[in-house]
């Protein structure tokens, strides 16, 4: 099965769905990716997913979409893009390191622990160049155990 | 009145001040909050898996049921989880910014005015789309700010993306972001989404940001929130 099959499979959508599409670009006139000055058409995005091709893992929508909803608030529509981009990312497994260690705290406690979070971005943090932030971001730092919660 | 809370991962831990302005602000006005016993993570923006997201906010109303009917969930991912994993609206889950109407304001003890102030009242992306879970009033922080004599600034870029979602991602995909929103704005940015105070702070050099509680407590008398 393509990827991008087993990505509509995650969604609510079902890929007759996006033959509604217009075609009209709405979506990309409003797509906070452009304001990137990348070149994004969210509309070829759904034209391949309706025709059963691949949308690429290092494609600009798939990569940067900050699931703004500014493209489900203009189409005429409401497809939510974002949630097809978010299918996406998970078939291609594109998570980073942060977005894994989110997912591991979950799975340990049930919630996101942010010092663990925190220790297990600690490489990505130093190599991204995020310590010059770190004075910024004092007034958010605290001194809590985490919850685990109980499993049913 | 009593209502459930749902503080969700980020009030317990780097929105501690939300969390807290919430409480204050609510006990303020005489009502309760109540969190849900052993609420889980609802998963934010984090699970490509549309099944697997609904499933953690369907577990914490599960944990709700028979305590609750109103849940105020401050957050706005949390809120937005919650809302859609509600299906069959049997909880009226509620984002704050909707229980600040004229019955609340009515029913405050103003202490200060914004006088001579100037806000950017800054909502971001989950509060306002998609439509179905966005809050009631879009207006509510322009509102408060006007009512009490402040001056607003921003409007155009209220509703742009600051990029949050990617600062842990691609950091310079949130900073050019962040700096539309806080090029085309003045004065102080308030805002209610943890994500989005977080983007700000980050890049906003000596403009302030603040939580739109630290804005209603500094208004009920409160010292040091602005």
């Amino acid at each position: 099965m393509p990827k991008t099959d087993h990505a509509i499979e995650l969604t609510d959508y079902e890929r007759q769905d996006f033959s509604v599409c217009l075609g009209c670009k709405i979506c990309a006139s409003v797509c906070t990716v452009n304001d990137l000055d990348l070149s994004t058409n969210p509309q070829e995005m759904l034209q391949k997913l309706f025709l059963g091709k691949d949308v690429a893992a290092d494609d600009p929508l798939v990569r940067f979409c900050t699931g703004c909803y500014r493209c489900t608030g203009a189409c005429p529509w409401e497809i939510r893009i974002p949630d097809v981009v978010r299918a996406l990312r998970q078939v291609h497994a594109t998570e980073s390191p942060f977005e894994k260690a989110f997912k591991g705290s979950v799975a340990i406690w049930g919630r996101v622990y942010e010092p663990y979070v925190l220790m297990r971005a600690v490489p990505f943090l130093l190599k991204g160049g995020y310590i010059k932030h770190m004075m910024r971001w004092m007034e958010y730092m605290g001194i809590h155990l985490p919850h685990k919660v109980k499993r049913t | 009145m009593e209502y459930g809370y749902y503080p969700g991962c980020s009030l317990t831990g780097s929105a501690h001040k939300l969390d807290k302005g919430i409480k204050k602000v609510f006990a303020k006005q005489g009502h309760t909050l109540k969190e849900i016993p052993d609420w889980n993570c609802c998963g934010a923006f984090e699970y490509g898996d549309r099944k697997e997201l609904a499933g953690f906010s369907k577990k914490n109303l599960e944990k709700a049921r028979g305590h609750f009917s109103e849940i105020v969930a401050p957050c706005p991912a949390c809120y937005k989880n919650l809302r859609e994993a509600d299906e069959k609206r049997e909880f009226a889950v509620t984002h704050p910014l909707d229980l600040f109407d004229e019955a609340f304001f009515a029913a405050m003890k103003q202490d200060r005015d914004l006088k001579g102030q100037v806000f950017t009242p800054y909502y971001g992306c989950i509060l306002l789309r998609p439509k179905e879970t966005a809050i009631r009033n879009n207006t509510v922080m322009e509102e408060t700010i006007t009512r009490f004599g402040g001056d607003v600034a921003g409007e155009a870029v209220k509703d742009r993306c600051c990029g949050g979602n990617q600062i842990f991602i691609n950091k310079d995909v949130t900073e050019k972001l962040s700096r539309l929103v806080l090029d085309k704005s003045r004065g102080t940015i308030v805002v209610f989404c943890p994500l989005c105070h977080m983007a700000m702070k980050t890049f906003s050099g000596e403009r302030k940001v603040v939580y739109y509680t630290d804005l209603l407590l500094y208004i009920m008398g409160e010292n040091s929130t602005l």
